[in-house]
């Protein structure tokens, strides 16, 4: 599996005094014709003020009328947008930005480092947003094209999470005006047209004069949020969209459609051990039962069968190409339920165990594998039935749950996500019962740029030798489009941003 | 009349507020904790906590109910905790999407219906009453979302005579509307209509064996006048049928509305389920109950105005 060196780009963006320039490539327009474009989004937009948008699903519709600061690349490097170049101080705690000139809100404002400095602020604050900032502690204006940001302590994720979609540039004047709700004034490629209807179809104007307007060549633009995957396949095949987030059968249909076929893969799937450091629970805080539990599941016999064939197996959870999955680690836990009996013995649950497991509507879908394997490793399960939210809520205070949990492009963002800092799946990740982990994780986020590939790497066999997870496989996001149409999925995103869905 | 309407207006408002209370308590006791569901799989503690304060969700149960029924009596039934923007905009904006879906099944349901159920009901045993019969037990038989789904691979994906998917307003384009209607709306109507049918042709055969029909024939009447009698006699059982449907046709329209991708309350009330967002939900179902209650009462006065001795009862 070739890897792709991520953190070696991330670690460029965020090396002391080391710069990353920007002229865009994607300025220059390869000379195709505008041709119009049709999306098909399998969500809503959630809100068109950034503050409130997800990064997940909101950002195709975000990419189309607000220009970010910055941008990132189809493996999550941060690239330049608004923001041409930007460089990080020596001490890690100082960002400076250099601003684009030639952008212009649609209501008529100019693009500048005022405008800049009060959406970081605005976006700060945001209810969603925040996540981006938490570092931040003050956002300046140096000149009219020129920012600098000031962190509380190093953060190597800002730049990452600023590129993903928490960098949206909206019109200070409609910020003051509390309107970007419904109305979005951004400086982007398009803006929302008065014809559209919320919720079904949304009509894009192309800004003739964007300063990256050769870019984007789809002209006239819609984006139509079809929940259901059966409908999305339907109006692919009827020509009403051309692009569409597909499940296998419309990946199936591909062929016989001369449809491209994009997929990444985006979150993996399998048991999280809440409980790892053994709070609530002595069985799950014993490393021989979590060890045993990574052997008994056959992963790839998984993904075959429930996840049709649709994702990587691995055992990991730095996705797979990318930095810090390591493939030589796949097969420290090689299916093997002799192994888990005998790892079950020694840890003295040879006749195995009762516990309770939360389960909801979506991972239905896994439950019977986990009934089968547990029955064979005579651990009796009792399901307690909830609502999916309830799931997200509850799921954590349970010692294990079945899980699909999303990953990131950058590998920092997985260290923090997924390790060490709480999230509704990990509320408490319990790092000080396992010291060799935490001083890892501290490695890190310590270490130069140049060498934090490595610490990554070494943190990953940490956590696979002492079971932190018990991964399955990862699970692709794929994307089925017109042949004259190509995509680039983002690990991180649910759905690409504009730059990411090109006409050819 | 006047104190019959005023009746039926204070037990609506009644079942309104008990049905909007109950759903309060039970969308709380079902979703528990919704920051999570609202904010994604990524939330942080921190996030949570800081959405739970804007959201109120922070405060003990009892206080929010309080706070949330003052507001709705006076018509605020607050902001989604999704996007922060107002319930009701959100409603008003999907709720003449599905009244043109259900209202446009109605239509076809009352029409076709009509015309099935006289021409039938008129001649029973013949070919076509009995092609009738076969037909409603078929089409009562198959799945809505079966129907929904072959309407769309024929007449959208293989003739592409109408939109697979998506709703165009009718200021933006009359035709285009229609057009974006038609499927949606013949899959609802599709099993109303035998069944209204298959109503009004018994009531009209049970109505003909009447000792007053054979009065009118033998007074000279022509068959049309009879026909017309006879209808308006049979009427009330297709009406109730077709206000039920009415009801029945809002809840089916999620479905529809599913397969079709258009952004009507079905549409809405599934994904706040999803999300955890209470404040729509609890929209949702009080402009709903509204909905059956001003039916029922429609339903009752149409009732009275065609017998006069229902308006009495």
């Amino acid at each position: 599996m070739k890897k792709t060196p991520l953190l070696a780009v991330a670690a460029a963006a965020a090396l002391a005094l080391t710069s990353c320039s920007g002229g865009s490539d994607a300025s220059s327009g390869d000379g195709a014709a505008n041709q119009p474009l049709n999306i098909g989004q399998f969500m809503d937009i959630t809100s068109w003020d950034p503050a409130n948008a997800d990064v997940g699903f909101d950002v195709t519709y975000l990419s189309a009328v607000y220009d970010p600061l910055l941008t990132v690349d189809g493996d999550g490097n941060p690239q330049p947008a608004l923001a041409t170049k930007w460089e990080v101080s020596s001490d890690f705690k100082k960002i400076t930005m250099d601003l684009r000139t030639d952008a212009k809100f649609s209501d008529g404002e100019a693009f500048n480092a005022d405008a800049a400095v009060k959406n970081l602020e605005y976006l700060k604050k945001g209810t969603r947003s925040q996540e981006a900032y938490t570092n931040v502690s003050a956002v300046k204006k140096v000149d009219d094209d020129t920012i600098e940001i000031d962190l509380k302590q190093r953060d190597d994720t800002i730049l990452y999470f600023m590129g993903l979609g928490r960098s949206w540039m909206a019109s200070p004047k409609a910020i003051d005006a509390g309107t970007l709700a419904k109305e979005p004034v951004g400086s982007g490629p398009y803006t929302l047209a008065a014809d559209s209807v919320a919720g079904s179809e949304y009509h894009f104007t192309k800004v003739a004069d964007h300063w990256d307007a050769a870019a984007y060549k789809g002209d006239p633009l819609k984006i139509q949020p079809i929940q259901d995957a059966n409908a999305r396949a339907n109006a692919m095949q009827s020509g009403q969209i051309d692009v569409n987030y597909a499940d296998q059968a419309a990946i199936d249909m591909a062929p016989q459609n001369n449809w491209n076929v994009a997929k990444k893969v985006s979150g993996w799937v399998g048991l999280q051990f809440s409980d790892r450091a053994g709070a609530k629970s002595e069985i799950v805080g014993n490393l021989k039962v979590r060890q045993a539990l990574n052997y008994a599941f056959d992963g790839a016999k998984i993904l075959s069968s429930i996840g049709s064939g649709a994702g990587e197996v691995t055992n990991q959870i730095f996705p797979v190409g990318m930095t810090g999955n390591d493939p030589s680690l796949n097969d420290t836990y090689a299916f093997n339920l002799d192994k888990a009996k005998s790892l079950l013995a020694e840890a003295g649950y040879a006749d195995g165990f009762e516990i309770s497991l939360p389960m909801t509507t979506i991972y239905q879908t896994w439950q019977p594998s986990v009934e089968q394997t547990f029955k064979q490793l005579g651990i009796k399960v009792t399901w307690d039935s909830m609502q999916y939210t309830d799931y997200m809520a509850k799921a954590s205070s349970y010692p294990m749950f079945i899980a699909f949990i999303s990953m990131d492009s950058n590998a920092v963002a997985n260290v923090t996500r997924q390790i060490s800092t709480p999230q509704w799946y990990n509320p408490t990740p319990g790092l000080e019962k396992f010291p060799e982990v935490e001083a890892q994780v501290k490695k890190v986020m310590e270490a130069a740029p140049d060498a934090q590939e490595a610490e990554i790497k070494t943190l990953n066999k940490l956590v696979t030798d002492n079971a932190f997870f018990s991964v399955w496989y990862q699970a692709n996001n794929a994307y089925v489009s017109k042949s004259n149409i190509e995509i680039t999925p983002v690990t991180g995103q649910m759905y690409p941003t504009l730059n990411h869905i090109k006409l050819k | 009349m006047l104190q019959f309407v005023i009746r039926r207006v204070i037990s609506g408002i009644i079942l309104v507020a008990v049905v909007s209370s109950a759903t309060f308590f039970l969308a709380h006791l079902a979703i528990g904790d919704p920051t999570i569901g609202l904010l994604g799989s990524s939330a942080t503690q921190d996030q949570m906590a800081s959405l739970a304060a804007k959201i109120g969700t922070d405060r003990p149960l009892i206080v929010q109910f309080f706070d949330w029924a003052g507001h709705a009596l006076t018509g605020d039934f607050g902001d989604s905790w999704r996007n922060f923007q107002s319930v009701s905009s959100q409603i008003g904006l999907k709720l003449p999407v599905t009244l043109s879906i259900v209202t446009f099944a109605i239509l076809l349901t009352a029409v076709f219906g009509a015309l099935l159920g006289i021409a039938t009901g008129l001649r029973p045993g013949t070919v076509v009453d009995r092609v009738l019969q076969w037909l409603s037990v078929i089409l009562f038989a198959l799945p809505g979302f079966w129907v929904a789904l072959v309407l769309v691979i024929t007449f959208a994906v293989n003739l592409k005579w109408f939109p697979a998917v998506g709703y165009v307003q009718p200021g933006t384009s009359f035709s285009g509307w229609l057009r974006s209607l038609a499927l949606p709306g013949i899959s609802l109507a599709l099993g109303a209509v035998v069944m209204v049918a298959s109503q009004l042709r018994n009531a009209l055969v049970e109505t003909s064996q009447l000792d007053y029909v054979r009065t009118l024939r033998s007074r000279g009447l022509s068959n049309a006048r009879v026909t017309l009698h006879m209808v308006r006699n049979a009427a009330p059982t297709s009406l109730t049928i077709l206000a039920l449907m009415f009801v029945g046709l809002l809840g089916g329209a999620v479905v529809v509305e599913q397969i079709f991708a258009l952004p009507g309350i079905g549409a809405l009330t599934t994904a706040s389920s999803q999300n955890g967002d209470i404040p729509i939900l609890l929209g949702i179902t009080v402009v709903t109950v509204a909905f059956v209650v001003l039916v029922n009462l429609v339903l009752d006065l149409l009732l009275g105005w065609i017998n006069p001795k229902a308006r009495q009862s």
